[in-house]
């Protein structure tokens, strides 16, 4: 019984001490998120208005989108619709070859890595530079992040530090944070300045006024937007939120899940590109409509990507991103792949004890446990349900739908206490790779009742 | 109140003085207490499996065995969480509706809500540390689980100090998951195994002699781990140490 | 049928069950001093705030907090230590190698140590490029968390806005917290009266 992400899991945790970091690490954060979250009286309150207001949107989105739009190009703002990766990817290209776009610079964005647009527009011979530092710092090794909000949350900072002696060319063997974030930012500084268009993506957009909000610690978002004169936005449709009321919600849930911050260094609003400039909004469908229907899964399109459900994560944090066949990892990278495509992800399904710490740390209440137990019960219809377990699982209902067997099997199960170690612990027998059998009992308890052995108290 | 005693199958086969202690303490406290011979397995570990449909004959099977009684009561959090939260919806899918789920209760709970047990007989001076298991702690609120803010508290923690010379304590990470999850434990071993092992660490680093918690299946999990790592720490369920006076 | 066209129509036609938007009252935080708490946040987001005395002089102020920085960009009136006009640049590239802005901020939030400052200069790049920011604000424009900071920006009309949280920082190596990635290095709150 074991699955693609059982294999890479286990790969992850041969190197023993990174593991050990990454979990610490990433607990770390969850602890941060503790603190703030329990500072806030009237938290739970927040995380269920926060949950009423996307379910309210997100089941009101034609009318919701239709506003935004109207304000968006009322302010000047130019409106795009994709309805999947491949027109977004379009549009983005569209945009930046008539303005003869040699150099975009962007800020990060999860729906830009689903859209695989800066393989697309590198191919169309369009330098893109990824501002934010771990996405930098990733791109330079060709890699995809592991964490939607710290993608290089996995790199220890030798490694960093090598990647910026190869590509920055900083000082050999010199891996001090502060000397590489600041080499970073020289570094990006002149890309900024010489950048011909900006991309980010957008952590909300506020129907009522059109305004598109991004959230960054860095300043890279902002600062990339501050010199050339054309912006893209690429925001999933499921980004807006009704109005400002709704907004500081929002605003005072994000940075505490995702960071343990009360709020990120700059929480910038767009609204109207200045007169001279550019502002392009590419609204990106790519399946979300689609979800609307899946009354079991619709509740992912509340999800605001701030990665505390990966934190929390007991399997995540020991097992890392890479471990997942998805590019979103954790409980809601398990739903969302699941939603993109139930075969080809399926394999993610058992990176999962169902301890439910993921329903509890959503700041807008997620269903992510309860999601990811609906989809291993339509895995069997889907032909994809793990032959082993299911012969297992047909094992056990016929013994227990026989009681009369089912107690003899108790009888007969002490046997397996004497039998020698080489017959019991072996390959087949996954339960003792790491772990003592149990001692099943002489007599179960059904047999010590029935024999009058199970006493009051005198 | 005529209670029906609801012994999972593991609890069944590998710890029946759970099971005895169960009955112990409450007919002590004064229920009538009787257990149907012919039960066998609520059916969580098909249903996380992904073949809840299943579980449709074992639901049913459940409901008439124990149909006659007042209160239903088990040792293990994570079955009863089961049989509260998915039987309903199980056998309503297949039109039967289900009179058990709303009367079924962790031993615990029952202790706690239900008889609201304040005192108990009988001495245990040792240090025991308590493993807030999962289901316990975010389906049945035996505990605050430490992700959400709400006033801190803990009905285990309440029973325990009801027996003298006890001094409970608990684990950093309070109530992260010890991985046993069922078939998890298996399909995914190497994972389950590191969790369990950390979680081991973090109760051995109260100082307890003893873990105790309202799930034998996270015990027993627990336990395995810490045989194959020669780990020095006693496993008990919380009704053998609430029974330590009987 | 256009892509927006077929969007709209397919969110029609998949929405099930539609729910209403929830009355939002909230019992949100509210501090003794807000003052103080503004200025404590302040602290544990890596900047600082300090209170402009009755008698003090603006520009005496700025020069003790920065007395190093030899390049100070500002078009508030009054700050007579500012050497640039942000106003008369050409290009926002200009404003490259700044080593203080002063900017006028227009509302401090107590709960988390940031300011609203909506564009009111020719570039925004100033608020993001310049190594060290000193951001002057008006106590009485304190107010104690965001759904009170939000209430007031909703009156406002920007076409940009930002609220700033100290300064620059990232913690994507190995969770350390390094100030200063892209913005400015340091951030300075002046409470005036």
């Amino acid at each position: 019984m074991s699955t693609k992400h059982s294999k890479a899991a286990e790969r992850f945790m041969n190197n023993t001490e990174h593991e050990r970091w990454h979990n610490e690490t990433l607990w770390q954060v969850r602890a941060k998120r503790d603190k703030l979250a329990m500072e806030i009286p009237e938290w739970e309150q927040l995380r269920d208005l926060a949950s009423r207001i996307k379910t309210h949107t997100i089941t009101n989105l034609d009318r919701y989108l239709t506003q935004f739009a109207e304000r968006a190009e009322a302010n000047g703002a130019i409106i795009h619709w994709a309805k999947d990766a491949n027109d977004h990817n379009e549009i983005v290209y569209d945009i930046l070859r008539k303005r003869d776009v040699k150099k975009l610079v962007k800020s990060k964005s999860m729906l830009t890595e689903e859209c695989k647009m800066n393989e697309y527009l590198m191919d169309k011979g369009i330098d893109v530079i990824e501002s934010d530092l771990g996405e930098r710092v990733l791109q330079l090794i060709h890699k995809q992040p592991s964490h939607i909000v710290m993608p290089a949350i996995h790199l220890q900072k030798e490694e960093i530090g090598k990647i910026f002696e190869n590509e920055l060319y900083t000082e050999k063997g010199n891996n001090n944070p502060v000397y590489l974030v600041h080499a970073a930012r020289e570094n990006l500084r002149k890309e900024f300045l010489s950048a011909d268009a900006a991309m980010t993506g957008a952590n909300f957009g506020v129907a009522t006024s059109g305004d598109i909000v991004i959230c960054t610690n860095e300043g890279n978002a902002d600062m990339g937007t501050s010199f050339p004169k054309l912006h893209i936005v690429s925001m999933g449709i499921e980004k807006l939120i009704p109005d400002y009321k709704s907004l500081s919600i929002f605003i005072r849930l994000l940075a505490r899940s995702a960071t343990g911050q009360p709020i990120t260094t700059y929480t910038s609003h767009y609204r109207k590109p200045r007169k001279g400039n550019e502002m392009h909004i590419v609204l990106v469908d790519n399946g979300r409509s689609d979800i609307l229907k899946n009354e079991d899964h619709v509740q992912t399109l509340k999800c605001i990507r701030c990665g505390a459900c990966m934190n929390t994560c007991p399997v995540y944090r020991r097992i890392g991103g890479y471990s997942y066949t998805y590019f979103i990892p954790g409980p809601i990278g398990i739903n969302l792949g699941m939603l993109e495509s139930p075969r080809k992800y399926a394999d993610n399904l058992s990176a999962c004890s169902l301890c439910y710490s993921c329903n509890n740390i959503c700041p807008v209440k997620i269903d992510l446990a309860d999601q990811i137990y609906k989809w291993r019960q339509s895995l069997d219809s889907l032909d994809e349900a793990d032959r082993a377990k299911k012969l297992v699982s047909y094992a056990m209902k016929f013994l227990f739908r026989h009681p009369t067997l089912y107690n003899v099997v108790l009888k007969i199960a002490p046997i397996v206490n004497k039998m020698p170690r080489s017959l019991i612990y072996n390959s087949f027998n996954d339960w003792g790779k790491g772990r003592e059998l149990p001692v099943f009992a002489e007599e179960s308890f059904t047999r010590m009742w029935k024999k009058g052995k199970v006493k009051k108290h005198e | 109140m005529k209670v029906g005693l609801f012994i999972p199958c593991y609890v069944n086969a590998i710890y029946p003085e759970v099971g005895i202690a169960t009955y112990k303490l409450l007919d002590y406290l004064g229920a009538d207490v009787n257990y149907p011979v012919r039960q066998t397995c609520c059916g969580q570990p098909m249903a996380n499996a992904g073949f809840e449909q299943m579980v449709v004959d074992l639901a049913k099977h459940f409901d008439d065995l124990f149909s006659g009684y007042d209160y239903i009561v088990s040792p293990s959090s994570s079955c009863v969480s089961f049989v509260k939260k998915k039987y309903s919806l199980i056998m309503q899918n297949e039109g039967y509706p289900c009179q058990t789920s709303g009367k079924t209760h962790d031993v615990c709970e029952f202790l706690h809500d239900v008889l609201k047990v304040d005192k108990l007989p009988g001495k245990f001076p040792h240090k025991v540390s308590i493993h807030n298991s999962c289901h316990g702690v975010r389906e049945l609120h035996l505990s605050s689980a430490s992700e959400l803010n709400i006033p801190r508290h803990s009905k285990i923690k309440n029973l325990l100090s009801t027996i003298e010379g006890i001094e409970i304590l608990e684990p950093d990470k309070i109530d992260e998951c010890c991985g046993f999850g069922g078939m998890f434990s298996i399909e995914e071993q190497a994972v389950s195994v590191r969790m369990g092992y950390d979680k081991l660490k973090n109760h051995l680093a109260t100082g307890a002699e003893y873990i105790t918690g309202a799930d034998s299946s996270c015990l027993m999990h627990m336990q395995g781990i810490a045989e194959r790592e020669r780990l020095p720490v006693k496993f008990l369920h919380v009704v053998q140490i609430l029974t330590a006076g009987l | 049928m256009s892509n927006k066209d077929e969007i709209l129509n397919n969110i029609r036609k998949n929405t099930k069950t539609v729910y209403g938007m929830p009355k939002i009252v909230i019992d949100a935080i509210q501090y003794p001093d807000i003052r103080t708490k503004f200025m404590e946040s302040m602290e544990l987001v890596g900047g600082k705030a300090i209170e402009l005395k009755q008698d003090e002089d603006i520009n005496q102020c700025i020069r003790e907090l920065y007395p190093t920085v030899t390049s100070i960009v500002s078009n508030i009136p009054g700050i007579t230590i500012a050497n640039i006009n942000p106003d008369r640049i050409v290009f926002p590239n200009e404003l490259d190698g700044t080593d203080l802005a002063v900017v006028k901020g227009e509302i401090g939030v107590a709960e988390n140590g940031s300011v609203w400052i909506s564009r009111v200069i020719k570039e925004k790049a100033l608020y993001f490029v310049s190594e060290n920011l000193i951001i002057l604000l008006d106590k009485k424009d304190l107010v104690h968390n965001m759904h009170e900071a939000y209430q007031r920006v909703e009156m406002t009309n920007h076409d940009f806005g930002v609220f700033i949280s100290g300064p620059s920082k990232t913690a994507d190596i190995e969770q350390t917290l390094v100030i200063g990635a892209h913005g400015a290095r340091d951030v300075t709150v002046i409470l005036q009266i």
